[in-house]
């Protein structure tokens, strides 16, 4: 039996609400159940939940919650709204007696002036609530949210407008989001150890709830740069790998690596369980099916350039070059560097699903970010790139104009065992052959990094 | 660092080593022992990818000996308790680790292996 309940979201990162709440409410094994007509650029929705107890899980892990109430009513006028309040009064009955209250008057993309707030909670006088008003410790909270459209970029008076609400919402506050205070304690500015690349403290615990992560998980990051997933994983209590082809990244300057100094400001050191070294398209791992989740934001070549071990094509023509092994001993006593080549950005996407699908335990997630053009990017994109027993679960856009990212959510959804990719054109282009996607469309990602320099002016690239 | 389940987990992959090239050897090195917080349920849903030898032979090399030979068939606290500790709790901090089969040195320094291959190693 499903309850209505009102959740309210906080006005960032509108794709990604859904997933998030699917994401936790899968983790903590119940259902949710979504209106019919979802809306979800607005603040508001009402959600159908099982009990208080569900919607208290979702305000404790959701980054994007602001806050669940049990729904009331809700009307495009004041009138409306109280027309349903009054025809279910079983939902509040209980609470007339002898429950002391507070009531919440406040608006979404706007102020509502004190006077008319108090008027507002004068309407409800119906209700007749006996018990003691009590602003510090009420046992309950009634909730009134008037909604209002973004007024954005108008200069205009205060309060202008007042009272043309979108619509009005009421009901009685569950809980208030407490998982948007990490957003805060993982700011990236207070951190002890970042560089260029780190991500934004907000999108990396929105990444780490669509990994399930969680007490007794394995996660690995194969670019995990300066850390950022380790620290958001691994609060949740999963077990955290990572690997980079750059060592420096992991390191910092100092004698213990930065990402230790870093997870040990956040109390979760013991749960990184090693950094290591090496090229993920030359990687040593014994065996597949190990890891129950992977998360990266992987280099698209802009910031960092994207690497693999090899050298670059030599011109045409050009006699190939000697390779000598490596001597032992060097004369400067420095550590051996191999040369390293560019990994396009479509190649890498590919390969990086074929990995996980070697990697992952059945069920297992991968959650990436994959840069996309605005202009060029069709939903069959990301199909170009997936391969058999994989399945996309979510893809949210985090929009910056003319290009955006995406953090596509794929599961794992084979027990079969895979062998693991040869990361080679031709691996690659069996395997999704195989798949049967369409091999002949060009994904908008495709040499992304060239496109971006070129200001994504498509008369320059396309010839 | 370098636990000993990341060794467990480390094979060489240098361009034609795929026989003999597991588990690495380890040289020259220097260990800590770190308290970690005990996951009974990660650590019983890890055994199954465990290779059983190569983790009881590395740690008898660097002196813990609370590991039966044989993986046992019961799974108690005691055992939970020195696997865990096998696993999570000893770490190589500097030092080397080296493939049986092509002996490339993969060195460990500050806990961080250097798994990255030679330009020849590649394939």
């Amino acid at each position: 039996m499903y309850s209505q309940y009102l959740c309210q979201f906080a006005q960032v990162h509108e794709q990604f609400r859904i997933p998030e709440l699917m994401s936790v409410s899968e983790l903590h094994g119940f259902n949710i159940e979504l209106p019919d007509d979802m809306d979800v650029t607005r603040p508001f929705m009402i959600l159908g939940l099982e009990s208080d107890e569900h919607a208290r899980i979702l305000t404790q892990r959701c980054i994007l919650v602001k806050s669940i109430c049990e729904f009331y009513a809700r009307g495009k006028t004041y009138e409306e709204l109280h027309m349903q309040t009054r025809a279910d009064p079983s939902k509040w009955a209980r609470y007339v007696e002898n429950t002391s209250f507070k009531m919440k008057v406040t608006a979404y993309n706007h102020s509502i002036p004190q006077t008319r707030a108090r008027d507002v909670v004068e309407d409800f006088s119906y209700m007749g609530m006996l018990g003691k008003i009590d602003m510090i410790q009420p046992e309950i909270t009634f909730v009134c949210y008037e909604e209002y459209v973004d007024k954005h970029g108008t200069t205009r008076e205060k309060h202008e407008g007042d009272g043309e609400f979108r619509e009005v919402f009421f009901g009685r506050l569950i809980d208030e989001g407490s998982a948007r205070r990490l957003v805060k304690s993982f700011d990236v500015k207070k951190r002890k150890y970042y560089g260029n690349t780190s991500m934004e403290a907000e999108i990396s615990l929105l990444m780490a709830n669509q990994t399930l992560a969680s007490p007794g998980m394995l996660i690995y990051d194969p670019f995990v740069g300066t850390g950022s997933m380790a620290y958001t994983t691994a609060h949740f209590g999963a077990l955290f790998f990572g690997s980079d082809i750059d060592g420096r990244q992991m390191r910092g300057k100092a004698e213990s690596p930065g990402i230790i100094r870093a997870a040990a400001q956040y109390g979760v050191d013991k749960r990184i369980i090693d950094l290591c070294t090496f090229d993920v398209t030359q990687n040593p791992w014994r065996c597949g099916e190990m890891f129950d989740a992977i998360v990266t934001d992987p280099p698209y070549g802009i910031r960092a350039g994207a690497k693999r071990l090899g050298r670059k094509a030599r011109p045409s023509g050009a006699p190939p070059r000697t390779v000598a092994p490596r001597s032992e001993s060097r004369p400067d006593d420095q550590p051996y560097i191999p040369p390293t080549k560019p990994y396009e950005l479509s190649a890498l996407a590919t390969d990086l699903i074929l990995l996980s699908r070697y990697l992952l335990r059945h069920n297992g997630r991968l959650v990436f970010f994959l840069p996309t053009v605005t202009d060029e990017y069709e939903e069959v994109d990301v199909q170009t790139m997936l391969c058999e027993g994989m399945e996309v679960v979510a893809n949210s856009l985090q929009d910056f104009g003319s290009w955006g990212r995406r953090l596509i959510t794929i599961r794992k959804t084979s027990s079969e065992k895979y062998a693991p990719p040869t990361f080679e054109p031709e691996g690659r282009r069996l395997e999704l052959e195989k798949a049967d996607v369409a091999s002949k469309h060009v994904p908008a990602h495709k040499d992304f990094r060239m496109k971006y320099f070129k200001k994504f002016n498509k008369e320059d690239y396309v010839a | 660092m370098v636990r000993l389940i990341t060794h467990n987990l480390l094979a060489c992959h240098a361009k034609g080593c795929t026989t003999n090239n597991f588990p690495l050897q380890f040289k020259d090195v220097s260990i800590e022992l770190r308290e970690a917080e005990l996951n009974p349920d990660f650590i019983k849903g890890f055994l199954p990818r465990i290779e059983w030898k190569a983790l009881v032979d590395a740690a008898r090399q660097l002196g813990d000996t609370t590991l039966p030979s044989e993986m046992p068939e019961m799974v108690d606290d005691e055992f939970l308790k020195n696997l865990h500790h096998v696993l999570l709790e000893m770490h190589v901090e500097e030092g080397a680790m080296i493939c049986p089969n092509c002996s490339h040195v993969y060195a460990i320094s500050n806990g961080i292996p250097n798994m990255l291959l030679a330009e020849h190693e590649i394939a």
